[in-house]
């Protein structure tokens, strides 16, 4: 039966054409239809080039370790809507492991944090940001004045970019101590 | 990293790993690797306690001893330096205290390394001879190597190895360490760290006023920040001991007891001492967590207040630059803006510097700039990251980041395909520049430094020297390079001093104007005006001058690096031989035991099995976000060791039976046993990435709702043994001893 | 070098294969598969055994001469001109027929209700969809992307970390691979 269907298969489309070639199927029925012999002709331009149409592609670099690969983020509507490979990247070239393509759903995830939240009486609470920020600065400085500013511990990470990285020494610094480190420490 | 992954493709004949596992930790890296064997007939040989997934692409496999690295490579040095293998002129011209390493080796003959590091005397031999007579040859490494109570030792002698074979400063030979996380090299230079300032300037006065002035703000504003003018210029509590800083069990040296912790982005269940982390959690007065992922350890404390949550944007939410693991900056664009409530990391930095009163101050310098050689205010506003960048720039002198404007790494970022990824040249209008700018890029017209210290290069074109860091000479012995060493292209011939003040005029031959001494900085890393950097263009020299590589480090416990054993070593017998350090008063302010714990008992005896630790390619760091991922977690559904069957059975137990892990520490932890041969019946191997169980306990009532990762289980740090390096206080994580218990 | 006989083929060049997994979360990620369905999988033998370990990545081989359309009691298979064996879904009753014929394993079955059709077959379709039209949200929801109309590589082998995973015209793949075996210590 296969043969057969390999024979009715009639278009002809030249080789170097075949990445360009779709299947067109009639709706229901597709397969039957494949029978027809008038089933694959050549897409047009849109339908092939961009199954996300005014999507827009954005370069840019794998957040998970330090060989640097090039990442395309097609976004539409502000919506990341597709990872794919940036070939002409001239240090990944296109490769990635399994975390670094899989960026986009880490991005998604549904275990994201969404909401600031507070442990209290040992119920997590969900809380406003101002709340938060009020919150954590009154105990901040009311522990300063107290103890002074080396009673804090800043830990940072190699997840900032490098300007967040600055501003987090900085940040100590003006707080007032050297009681700060990051990941490079491990 | 001195060279670069398309460096080795091009021109590594051999490629030494050694403590790293790239196939798993850095697949792209290895990519090149293989590239490199495919291409070139490289020569792989793979070094390790563990048959990884490198050591089967490798063409030699060594398996080693951990904690023993030391003694390998002087075991490599003593057949070097008695068959005359080393690189005499290459020594004579460009290194300083080769002696001193010359008659430490003399001492690790081939059955002694064997003896030590467990690998077979001919492998040894079959590894020097390949190594001398393969040129060039790059050594790599990661944590396999840093992660030890000796872990600076191990990461000196392999320079000293390629500075001995002549292979530093050369296309297809260098160090090329393989840094872990995205930005860790980025953040590392920004000196997120308790004992520097950004661009790794010390925590000495003249820093802190650099940084005052360059920050726009009063020194004595800044110092009046600090518990008293004292604490501004003594290192802080580290990453590794800072839960001693609240527990105060070991002597500890503050103004202050840690009271409040604040955590952004670090995962805390990927540090050792996991237990005595938990204790800290709990005692802690506030305990502030901002993350896009629930960080574990809000789950591993049981405390019941104080504990808050931030939602953090992810990197794809900002944007900004990255430095990738070989000194290349890239930009990454923003793909969205900050989903649900999430804000920005700079924006949490901004909303409580507002709180603490001194956002002015904070954001002052990126409304400033340098005109006419003077800082000064340019504008009310204050546009990130760009702003940011361009302070970083002029700023950060000690590592030449003065080319990384925000307009040419975009300019690289939208023309990246226009890069070789061979050498990293850029082509058409990116001719000139090299991909990233590797650091140091001088300046706003310099290329970057694809491959450091390699003087064939003009400064201009991204060669140089050696620095001059170390004072002008030491024992009677100039410290700079000989004067045959010319930098190409440098008006100076030979080596020359880095530049300051006093001596530019002398130095580079060239007179300054009244005008220009009035606004020039102290030296060429204070120099604000750009003043020094420009007549160091002009005359093709390096700012911070041509000087020896030192292999002694006068100030270290170990001025040349020693073999000492493990602190919970595996063989009792060596111990005496070849003892830790004595116990340490205050680094990084707290007590650290060595010989006393070393010496407390003969721990082999009830912990007969060597704890090493290891990546898993489907997880990184402390895992949280890649456990929470669907696709990734089910790769690994379920904390395990590798464990020999020979062992296995010892103890009765079956492929995938569970098992209690102890450590000398009193902790256990539970995992499932995974038989495997990649381990000898002497060890065995587990991932780091877990969390969310500990010590048996499950943490799950512990996450707030809708946060758990797919997968959660013990994290192998419970049980990672004490231990801190000597300088950097890096935990020991890969040479510890445990014992097994069928569960 | 291509002909117009030749067919689109996979290759996985076991020597450059390090079990990464980033072609098999790639397809899953590309097509967004129910966990537990690996259209690609890396298989590793020996493990951990010195000089004899080896991974290699597996799927859909898009035979010649499939077994799997041979056994289809309800001739769901079909092969595009350029070789590659795709299925209708519409058309599959999930008997699994084709997974005992398959030497290598390709045929997926979800436990439930993935695609909307429970039970029905999946597998590798080199990332050419399916008959539905192309590019079409139901293409989509069916079979996953369809990077072949767009003109792209399949992602698999897009994505391989390491180049092992090679794919395209026969012809030209072993052209790739003869270069790379040939060439090896020149340099080039």
């Amino acid at each position: 039966m296969l043969e057969n269907l390999k024979n009715t298969m009639s278009a002809k489309v030249g080789r170097r054409s075949f990445l360009k070639m779709a299947a067109l199927g009639a709706g229901v029925g597709a397969t039957s239809s494949l029978l027809t012999g008038n089933t694959l002709r050549a897409a047009t331009e849109e339908e092939v080039t961009n199954p996300f149409p005014g999507s827009k592609r954005v370069k840019t670099i794998c957040s998970i370790c330090s060989a640097g690969c090039g990442i395309i983020a097609e976004v539409k509507d502000g919506v990341w809507v597709r990872q794919d490979v940036a070939q002409d990247h001239p240090i990944s070239q296109g490769s990635h492991c399994c975390k670094g393509i899989d960026q986009i759903d880490l991005v998604k995830s549904k275990q994201r944090l969404k909401t600031p939240l507070k442990k209290e009486n040992g119920a997590w609470k969900r809380i406003t940001w101002p709340q938060a920020v009020d919150e954590i600065s009154d105990k901040m400085l009311q522990l300063r004045k107290e103890n002074g500013p080396d009673m804090a511990m800043f830990l940072g990470s190699a997840k900032f970019n490098t300007q967040q990285a600055f501003y987090f020494r900085k940040f100590a610094a003006m707080w007032g101590t050297n009681n700060i480190d990051h990941v490079a420490r491990i | 990293m001195t060279n670069h992954f398309g460096d080795v493709v091009g021109h590594s004949k051999a490629i030494l790993i050694i403590g790293a596992n790239p196939a798993v930790a850095n697949p792209i890296g290895m990519k090149h690797f293989l590239q490199a064997k495919d291409r070139n007939n490289t020569q792989l040989i793979v070094v390790d306690p563990i048959y990884t997934k490198t050591a089967a692409k490798a063409d030699y496999y060594l398996r080693i001893r951990t904690g023993t690295d030391v003694a390998f490579i002087y075991g490599l040095l003593h057949l070097i330096f008695k068959n005359g293998w080393e690189d005499k002129e290459f020594i004579k011209k460009r290194v300083y205290g080769m002696d001193k390493v010359k008659e430490e080796a003399a001492k690790w003959t081939p059955e002694v390394v064997s003896d030590v590091t467990g690998i077979p005397t001919d492998q040894i031999v079959q590894t020097a001879t390949l190594l001398a007579e393969t040129k060039p040859a790059t050594v790599v490494w990661a944590l396999g190597i840093t992660q030890h109570s000796t872990g600076t030792s191990n990461t000196r002698i392999l320079p000293i190895m390629q500075l001995a074979l002549g292979n530093m400063g050369k296309k297809g030979g260098g160090c090329n360490i393989i840094r872990g996380h995205d930005n860790v090299q980025g953040a590392t230079d920004m000196c997120c760290l308790a004992d520097s300032l950004p661009g790794y300037y010390g925590l000495s006065e003249g820093s802190w006023k650099y940084f005052a002035k360059s920050w726009g703000v009063d020194f004595d504003w800044l110092q009046s920040r600090f518990a008293s003018p004292e604490w501004m210029n003594k290192k802080g509590f580290s990453l590794a001991k800072w839960w001693q800083g609240v527990l105060q069990e070991e002597q500890t040296y503050s103004s202050s007891p840690i009271r409040a912790l604040w955590v952004q982005g670090n995962g805390l269940t990927s540090m050792s001492q996991t237990a005595k982390i938990q204790e800290a959690l709990n005692k802690l007065d506030l305990l502030v967590i901002a993350e896009p992922f629930l960080n574990e350890a809000a789950v591993l404390t049981n405390r019941k207040d104080n504990l808050y949550v931030l939602p953090v944007a992810t990197q794809f939410e900002t944007e900004g630059s990255v430095t990738a693991t070989n000194r290349s900056s890239q930009w990454r664009s923003k793909v969205i803006d900050p989903l649900y409530e999430c804000k920005t990391d700079h924006d949490v930095m901004f909303e409580f510097a507002k709180k603490f009163g001194f956002y002015d101050q904070y954001t002052r310098a990126m409304k400033m700039d340098v005109k006419e050689g003077e800082l000064v205010d340019v504008k009310k506003d204050f546009v990130w990251p760009d702003d940011a960048v361009s302070e970083i720039a002029r700023t950060l002198k000690t590592i030449g980041l003065g080319g990384w404007t925000p307009e040419r790494l975009r300019k690289q970022q939208e023309n990246w395909y226009m890069f070789d990824p061979v050498t990293l040249a850029g082509a058409g209008p990116m001719k000139g520049q090299y991909y990233g700018l590797p650091w140091p890029s001088w300046d706003k017209k310099h290329p970057g430094s694809p491959v450091l210290y390699d003087v064939d290069v003009p400064v201009n074109d991204g060669g140089m020297g050696f620095r001059n860091r170390f004072g002008l000479e030491h024992d009677g012995v100039n410290l700079l390079a000989a004067p045959s060493v010319t930098v190409k292209g440098s008006t100076i011939k030979g080596g020359y001093p880095e530049i300051t003040r006093e001596n530019i005029e002398e130095v580079l031959g060239s007179k300054l104007t009244d005008a220009e001494k009035q606004k020039i900085g102290s030296n060429w890393k204070t120099d604000i005006s750009g003043i020094i950097q420009e007549k160091c263009r002009a005359a093709g020299v390096a700012p911070y001058g041509n000087a020896r590589a030192r292999t002694i480090v006068w100030e270290f416990p170990d001025p040349v690096p020693l073999h000492r054993e493990p602190i919970h070593s595996s063989r009792p017998d060596l111990v005496s031989k070849y003892p830790t350090y004595p116990d340490q008063k205050n680094n990084f302010r707290v007590d650290v035991k060595f010989i006393s714990e070393q010496q407390a008992r003969e721990w082999v005896k009830e912990f007969p099995t060597m704890l090493v630790t290891m990546r898993v390619v489907n997880l990184s760091g402390a895992g949280m976000l890649e456990r929470s991922s669907k696709y990734l977690s089910h790769l690994t559904p379920e904390m395990f060791a590798n464990i020999h069957p020979d062992l296995a059975f010892k103890y009765g137990i079956r492929d995938g039976d569970m098992m209690w892990l102890h450590s000398p520490q009193g902790t256990k932890i539970k995992v499932k046993a995974q038989h495997n041969q990649s381990v000898t019946p002497d060890r065995i191997c587990l991932p780091y990435n877990f969390a969310g169980v500990m010590q048996g306990v499950d943490l799950s009532p512990n996450y707030p709702e809708g946060t758990k990762p797919y997968t959660t289980g013990e994290s192998s740090n419970t049980i990672t043994n004490y231990g801190f390096d000597v300088i950097t206080q890096i935990p020991e994580y890969n040479a510890g001893l445990c014992r097994i218990e069928k569960a | 070098m291509s002909s117009e006989t030749s067919r689109m083929k996979f290759m996985c060049d076991s020597s450059r294969c390090i079990q990464c997994f980033a072609c098999s979360v790639a397809c899953a990620e590309a097509h967004d598969l129910p966990v537990g369905i690996s259209r690609r999988k890396v298989v590793t033998l020996h493990e951990g055994v010195e000089g004899k370990e080896v991974s290699v990545s597996i799927a859909c081989m898009h035979c010649s001469d499939p077994p799997c359309a041979k056994v289809c009691p309800v001739d769901c298979f079909y092969i595009r001109e350029d070789g590659i064996v795709l299925h209708d879904k519409k058309k599959c009753i999930g008997c699994g027929y084709c997974l005992y014929a398959c030497p290598f394993g390709a045929p997926q079955f979800p436990r439930d209700g993935a695609f909307g059709m429970r039970g029905v077959m999946d597998k590798c379709t080199m990332c050419a969809g399916g008959p539905e039209k192309t590019n079409s949200a139901e293409e989509r929801r069916f079979y996953g992307q369809n990077r072949i109309a767009e003109g792209k590589v399949p992602i698999c082998a897009a994505v391989c970390a390491t180049n092992a995973l090679l794919v395209g015209d026969a012809e030209d793949v072993s052209a790739i691979y003869r270069k790379r075996t040939s060439s090896r210590g020149k340099g080039e």
